[in-house]
């Protein structure tokens, strides 16, 4: 750390006074005391470097910067036990870490590695922006973006006018809100001619969530704009605006109150949308979905429809062709094919059935929505802006089909109207694909968190308490190779990295299987393509996590000297009297034992007699010595495995 | 995972349904699709398409890896448009007169006939250009996922880039027929050829032009669209600097030929704004720069000097006052050079010559009275040689003034042409500098200007007028080199002027020192100082004595009064109150005063030698003066009349000789002589004062003459008659004047004598300090230091360092490689 360290009684002293302006009410508390048990879990959780469990709470809407009755944030819990992985994801998903505040330098101060401490300091808050920064800096874009135009009201207050979105008008000022509700179509709205303008621009940057200036020029001209700030604010029912101006404050008042605005802004967004685009979601047949006719001047102000049709699941395969006749019999355009038609599903590729009248028709899903906020997304954007027919103005609003199940659009529109980014994990691989399609950085990348993190494969600390059950479990809840390939499509390094260690701890599991090999084949391919290296990255990643997985029993023991000396007996003596604990730490050693042997039985572990080499040494060591050897030969046999997969494929490295 | 219940109660990471793990896409199909729809939008038919489905498209293909495909598809699509349709459509373009003139000159087809032909080719680039852009707009904007993804992974440019090197090579780098020149190359030489039509006064459709150009500068030479490898810079850029070159370099020819220099500057000016505008409003702003280095190269960078010597150049300007034309030609000049060494060089050499010029009047003026005061003797000559010599103090003054005329000239120059430019005016410094210490007499005349300032010039001024002369002369007095030489003559007239009270006003004379410590230092100024303080003294030692006098309580009325000067006599340059050499020899030659004054004197020395033991007072009667009160029996109406006579020491000497005498009485000049034993030379002037000058003729010659000659007699003259009550007996040749030549010699040796001494105390202190000095460096830091106060003569020092040597001051080093010295302590 190079920067300069407050000495302990500045650090005291700015404790002092944070808890005498808390407990005056004029600073919120940023860390709030929480001894609900989702909180100490979530402590425990943090503690333990559980990624899993950390995320689901954060999902369920922890206060992820509270503490608990000893003053530990989540945040401080897991830079003391050097839980790098939990910090980063902390971190990402908006806990604090601010210099020169009591728990940010205690936060600093208890890092267990710089690793960590560099990673806190490179998130502390002049970098880190609030997560809801995007959405408002969006918002408050709108009122300065020319192309593609998504106004939809204009408001002269004298000679200036100004070009607004009525939805957002209505979802952030219950006055307005009032009066388009009673005039819907309304597109113009004259002012007062008495407010002078300043004092509508502050309004309205005010209502766009952006930032509002504490300066309003001389003496005179200052009174006049307040005096219309504070008229204007009641009359649009929005008094937090007044008292925000007319109070100040210092640097971090401002920000937290700042946020607290922004998070306000949002909650109503998040409401509106809610009770607007949501309700008003129209669930029609898809061969009716074209024949909507939703007029321009709508109660929620729409000015576009979002079309989702729905997955055609696995227990009721209709047929694309059916889809494409229906469609092109009733399209307008002229050019369709087989293009419109959706591929489903992942292993039903090669089906190609005939069409099949008798099924339940194929729904779709119709969101009405706005495309300010569409605009988030980059292809939206271009959509809108080019000169295509999405561009253009018609009578009836356009129908513009998304290629995505309608949980998905939901969850996308969700988060470009809210930046909320709450999904089920079986979602998120078409999240991550949609995101991707649509240039939804953040909502990918979101997306991904929640696979490595959920997705169970962490080289998380704590062992699954039944490893052996748990194992069959994992197996279910992911398709390793789906998100491999997933990673590899959207290009999210974070599911590769995932999905090496994910294997790497499986990896008995997966060595012997074709697809894995097929696996390794596109790995090495996609390196091919792009440079002439000679290495395959996922098998490298594999190696990586692999040793990883057994250095770390080794060092456990402090075996790592011994198992040099390969003198397993003396080993299995030293260790002996500790055995039990090993025993239940290590449990999940079994299954290991298991992949190598290739035996589907749940044996002992004396099963590895089998294996070639290690005859003599079994043969000698007692069975309590055999969990070390064990290792260390799985190790060898696994690599062994690897080398003899990347020989048969031909490939170097 | 309590939340996530999904079917079958466990939650799972389920495969994406769409797009990934699809079949195999038609690619083939899809491409028809995409292609179709290209069309459309290079037709400008576009708005019936959808983009989310050809985005979609795009994006599977993508997606199935199938990138590679689909962009090489896209390349050869645009491909062929371009080199079929579009090509074909610009070549039919190309008429007659662009293809004749090209290559044949342009001397077939009239301007305006060639004009409209180029102007009907480049809409048609440019109108293929524009449709080119929008519709590759469109196409990657449909095409966004593949330029993000297959793209970026493959390193491939975008398709965007990629379609305007298409453009690049289909359309500007192919022959527009087979053996014949690209279209790039016609397009170049038509711009050219329009540029050309611009300079000489032909309206061009610029906007149209600025559009091709626009064109050229969004192409490059490769797809990695490097940014110094614009198609612009590379194609268009080097043949229109080229062609511009040519054509300044032959206007500049001829202009320097029928031109005045004034109009010529006018005009490079004219062009170079124009270039710049053509610039902005028809080429490119990257140019600017580069046009700009052209036309300065060869309007003026080449052309300077022959511009600067034509007949009306800056030397006729500078007759003539043309400030304008002077500011336009520097304005030129720095525009190439922050030096401008033409100019520089031009200013120089027209200041040396009229500074030559000053100093050659004022050279003529001393010498011709002194060569005709030459060849008479006697009265005559003396009569004459005085008034060369007022003549030549005129002379001097007038050279000051003249200098100071020059050089408020040039400045004015600098100032309202040369926007006072650093270079420049350090330049005519330097100039004016040397044409100051070329003359030789330089230092005297300057002295003699402040001299004749501080007794007549800055009479009933205002005190900022008087400021003002005082810089002016501390102005030149920063010019000279030889500044101890200046300083020996401002001692001498400052002595004289506070010895015989004639400064207008001390104060004045203060500030004036104060100045010139400021302009050439402490030292420079210490003995002046030293003056006043010496004056200052005096005063005080006078009122002291006075007191004591007082004190002595015997009032004797018919004591005189004493002012009296102390002056320390190795500040005081006494000899410049000597008439010349010729009593230098019989110095101190004890007067014989009379009693009163002898009184007097002795009462002094008494008080003196009182206050301050072991100092020796040395009178210096010859620069006294006293005032008188001498009665006139028939000074008025045949009633005796009494006059204040203010007469110099000397004088008062004579006149009380005629006291003791009776009524009546003569003595001859060799009585006087010995009953005084004023030195001869002080002696005549004074009686002839006394006799012969018709206002204070207090005394009657016999015979009656103009000239003092021994044997002649002198009475009191009883008759006197004078107007006026105080009468001042004038003395002769006590003003300040310009040298003669005698006097010059002493005053150099003097100086060399002086300097002589600083050169051994500088070596002697250089020595001191560094103990072993090689001979080249000891020169060097002894000029450096000296250089402050003269410029010294090598061999002066060479003769200095022997004399050291011979004192033992120094030694020579016997074994050094180079010739060097030690200090011995």
């Amino acid at each position: 750390m190079g920067d300069h360290i407050l000495g302990k009684h500045q650090i005291e002293k700015a404790l002092a006074d944070e808890a005498k302006q808390i407990s005056s009410g004029r600073l919120k508390e940023e860390n709030p005391l929480d001894t609900s048990d989702e909180f100490r879990r979530f402590c425990e959780a943090s503690r333990r470097g559980d990624l899993k469990v950390c995320q689901e709470q954060i999902g369920n809407g922890v206060n992820i910067n509270a503490r608990d009755e000893y003053d530990y944030t989540p945040l401080i819990l897991a830079s003391l036990c050097g839980h790098y992985e939990v910090v980063q994801m902390l971190l990402e998903q908006g806990a604090l870490c601010e210099r020169d505040t009591f728990q940010g330098e205690r936060c600093l101060y208890n890092a267990l590695n710089d690793r960590i401490r560099n990673l806190l300091l490179s998130y502390d808050y002049s970098k880190s922006t609030d997560p809801l920064q995007p959405l408002a800096a969006h918002i408050t874009s709108l009122l300065s973006r020319e192309t593609p135009r998504t106004a939809d009201i204009e408001v002269y207050t004298g000679d200036a006018k100004f070009y607004l979105h009525k939805f957002i008008l209505s979802a952030r000022s219950p006055y307005f809100a009032k009066k388009l509700a009673a005039a819907p179509d309304t597109t113009n709205w004259r002012l007062s001619q008495s407010i002078p303008i300043r004092s509508f621009e502050t309004c309205i940057r005010y209502l766009y969530l952006g930032e509002i200036g504490a300066n309003f020029g001389e003496a005179e001209d200052e009174q006049a704009i307040l005096l219309g700030i504070d008229k204007l604010s009641r009359q649009l029912e929005i008094p937090e605006l007044f008292e925000n101006i007319t109070n100040p404050g210092d640097r971090r008042q401002a920000r937290q109150r700042r946020t607290e605005e922004i998070e306000r802004g949002r909650d109503q967004v998040n409401a509106w949308f809610v009770s607007n685009v949501l309700r008003h979601c129209l669930d029609v047949e898809t061969s009716q979905a074209e024949h909507v006719k939703w007029d321009r001047d709508n109660a929620i102000f729409a000015d576009v429809l979002l079309r989702a049709d729905e997955d055609l699941d696995d227990d009721e395969d209709e047929e694309d062709d059916d889809d494409l006749t229906s469609d092109s019999a009733l399209k307008l355009r002229n050019t369709i094919g087989p293009l419109n038609g959706i591929p489903i599903g992942h292993f039903d590729s090669a089906a190609s059935r005939p069409p099949s009248r008798e099924r339940k028709p194929r729904r779709s899903k119709l969101y009405p929505c706005h495309r300010a906020m569409l605009l988030r997304s980059e292809v939206f954007e271009t959509m809108f802006a080019s000169p295509f027919r999405e561009g253009q103005d018609t009578k009836y609003l356009q129908i513009i089909p998304v290629d995505c199940s309608p949980d998905v659009l939901r969850v996308t529109l969700t988060y470009l109207y809210t930046e909320h980014a709450n999904f089920s994990l079986n979602l998120a691989l078409d999240v991550l694909h949609a995101a991707d399609m649509l240039f939804i950085e953040k909502l990918k990348q979101r997306a991904a968190l929640l696979i490595s993190t959920l997705g169970n494969g962490t080289a998380s600390i704590v062992e699954p308490d039944n490893s052996r059950g748990s194992t069959a479990d994992t197996d279910d809840e992911i398709n390793i190779y789906d998100v491999v390939r997933a990673g590899w499509d959207t290009r999210v390094h974070r599911l590769e990295e995932f999905g090496a260690r994910y294997i790497a701890y499986r990896l008995e599991q997966y060595i012997d299987e074709e697809e894995f090999k097929e696996l390794v084949r596109e790995s090495a391919n996609r390196i091919q393509k792009r440079q002439e290296t000679d290495t395959v990255e996922l098998i490298d990643d594999i190696r990586y996590y692999l040793s990883e997985r057994f250095r770390l029993r080794f060092e456990d023991a402090f075996l790592d000297e011994m198992m040099d000396e390969a003198d397993i007996n003396e080993a299995a003596a030293h260790v002996q009297p500790e055995r039990h604990e090993y025993d239940q730490l290590h449990a999940n050693e079994n299954p290991v034992d298991e992949g190598y042997s290739g035996s589907p039985a749940k044996g002992l572990p004396v099963d590895e007699v089998e294996a070639p080499g290690t005859i003599v040494r079994t043969l000698d060591g007692e069975i309590a010595g055999d969990e070390f050897a064990q290792d260390a030969l799985n190790y060898q046999i696994l690599l062994g495995k690897i080398e003899v997969l990347m020989g048969r494929l031909g490939l170097d490295g | 995972m309590a939340s996530h219940a999904g079917r079958g109660g466990r939650t799972k990471i389920r495969a994406p349904r769409r797009g990934l793990n699809g079949a195999d896409v038609d690619f083939d199909a899809i491409w028809t699709v995409l292609e179709k729809a290209f069309r459309e939008i290079h037709t400008k038919n576009a708005s019936q398409l959808s983009f989310e489905e050809l985005y979609r498209n795009a994006y599977k293909i993508v997606l199935k890896k199938k990138g590679e495909e689909l962009y090489n598809k896209v390349a050869d699509f645009e491909q062929q448009r371009l080199g079929q349709d579009v090509r074909t459509q610009i070549v039919n373009t190309l008429s007659a007169p662009l293809m004749l003139s090209h290559g044949s000159g342009n001397t077939l087809t009239t301007a305006s006939e060639r004009l409209s032909a180029g102007n009907k080719f480049l809409k048609e680039l440019q109108q293929s250009w524009d449709d080119h852009q929008v519709s590759m707009g469109m196409l990657t904007d449909v095409l966004m996922y593949m330029d993000r993804v297959y793209c970026a992974d493959h390193r491939q440019p975008s398709i965007f880039a990629k379609s305007m090197s298409l453009f690049r090579d289909e359309i500007l780098r192919t022959p527009v027929h087979a053996d014949q020149p690209t279209t790039l190359e016609i397009l170049t030489h038509i711009i050219l050829d329009q540029i050309s039509m611009d300079r000489d006064g032909h309206p061009i459709d610029q906007s149209l032009v600025k559009k091709i150009v626009y064109m050229l500068e969004g192409l490059y030479e490769s797809v990695h669209e490097v940014e110094d490898e614009k198609l612009y810079l590379s194609a268009f850029e080097a043949a229109f600097l080229e062609t511009s070159a040519e054509f300044y370099k032959e206007e500049g020819e001829r202009l320097l030929k029928e031109s005045d220099a004034g109009a010529y500057c006018r005009h490079a000016k004219r062009r170079i704004d124009e270039e710049t505008n053509r610039c902005r409003s028809t080429l490119s702003e990257m140019t600017t720069p580069k046009i700009q280095q052209v036309v300065e190269d060869e309007l003026i960078r080449n052309k300077m000097k022959g511009l600067i010597e034509m007949d009306t150049g800056v030397q006729h300007m500078v007759d003539n006052d043309r400030l304008s034309d002077l500011a336009l030609i520097f304005e030129l000049e720095s525009r190439v050079d922050a030096r401008k060494p033409e100019l520089t060089k031009a200013m120089q050499k027209i200041i040396t010559d009229m500074g030559k010029e000053i100093n050659k009047t004022a050279e003529t003026a001393s010498t011709t009275p002194a060569a005709t005061g030459n060849d008479q003797d006697g009265v005559k000559a003396k009569a004459g040689s005085n008034k060369a010599v007022n003549q030549q103090t005129v002379a001097a003054l007038k050279w000051v003034e003249e200098i100071l005329a020059l050089r408020e000239r040039f400045e004015n120059i600098c100032k309202l042409s040369f926007t006072s430019d650093q270079t420049v005016t350090t330049a005519i410094n330097r100039s004016m500098a040397e044409v100051i210490n070329l003359f030789h007499r330089g230092s005297e005349y300057i002295s003699l200007f402040i001299d004749d300032n501080m007794k007549k010039g800055i009479k009933n001024k205002s005190e900022a007028e008087v400021d003002a002369t005082l810089e002016k002369a501390i102005i030149v007095v920063r010019y000279l080199a030889d500044k101890d030489v200046f300083e020996t003559y401002y001692k001498k007239h400052l002595c004289k002027r506070l010895l015989l009270d004639k400064s207008q006003s001390i104060d004045v004379e203060k500030q004036m020192i104060s100045r010139m410590k400021i302009e050439l230092g402490n030292s420079f100024t210490l003995k002046l100082e030293a003056m006043f303080k010496d004056m200052t003294l005096s005063e005080e030692l006078t009122t002291g004595y006075r007191r004591y006098v007082a004190n002595l309580g015997s009032a004797d009325p018919r004591r005189a009064d004493l002012g009296i000067n102390v002056l320390t006599s190795m500040t005081w340059p006494l000899e410049a109150f000597r008439g010349g050499a010729e009593d230098s020899n019989e110095a101190r030659t004890k007067i014989i005063y009379p009693p009163v004054v002898r009184q007097l004197k002795e009462a002094f020395e008494h008080f003196y030698s009182g206050k301050h033991s072991g100092r020796k007072l040395t009178w210096q009667s010859n620069m006294g003066t006293a005032d008188l009160k001498a009665t006139f029996p028939r000074s008025k109406g045949g009633k005796p009349r009494t006059h204040d006579v203010s007469c110099s020491t000397y004088a008062m000497i004579i006149l009380l000789l005629f006291n003791d005498l009776p009524p009546g009485g003569s003595l001859s000049l060799e009585e006087i002589e010995a009953k005084t034993n004023i030195p001869k030379g002080d002696l005549t002037r004074n009686l002839q004062s006394l006799a012969v000058a018709p206002k204070t003729r207090f005394l009657v010659k016999e015979p009656m003459s103009r000239d003092v000659k021994p044997g002649d007699r002198f009475s009191f003259n009883d008759n006197f008659k004078s107007d006026f009550v105080k009468i001042k007996v004038g003395v002769v040749s006590a003003g300040n004047k310009v040298e003669g030549d005698r006097e010059r010699k002493v005053t150099d040796e003097k100086t060399n004598e002086g300097r002589g001494f600083v050169i051994e105390a500088a070596v002697v202190r250089i020595m001191k300090q560094r103990k072993e000095l090689s001979h080249a460096q000891l020169l060097s830091e002894t000029i450096s230091i000296v250089s402050a106060q003269f410029i010294p003569d090598v061999n002066m020092i060479k003769k200095r360092i022997e004399s050291l040597i011979e004192r033992e001051y120094l030694e020579r080093l016997e074994d050094a490689p180079v010739p060097s010295y030690r200090y011995l302590a």
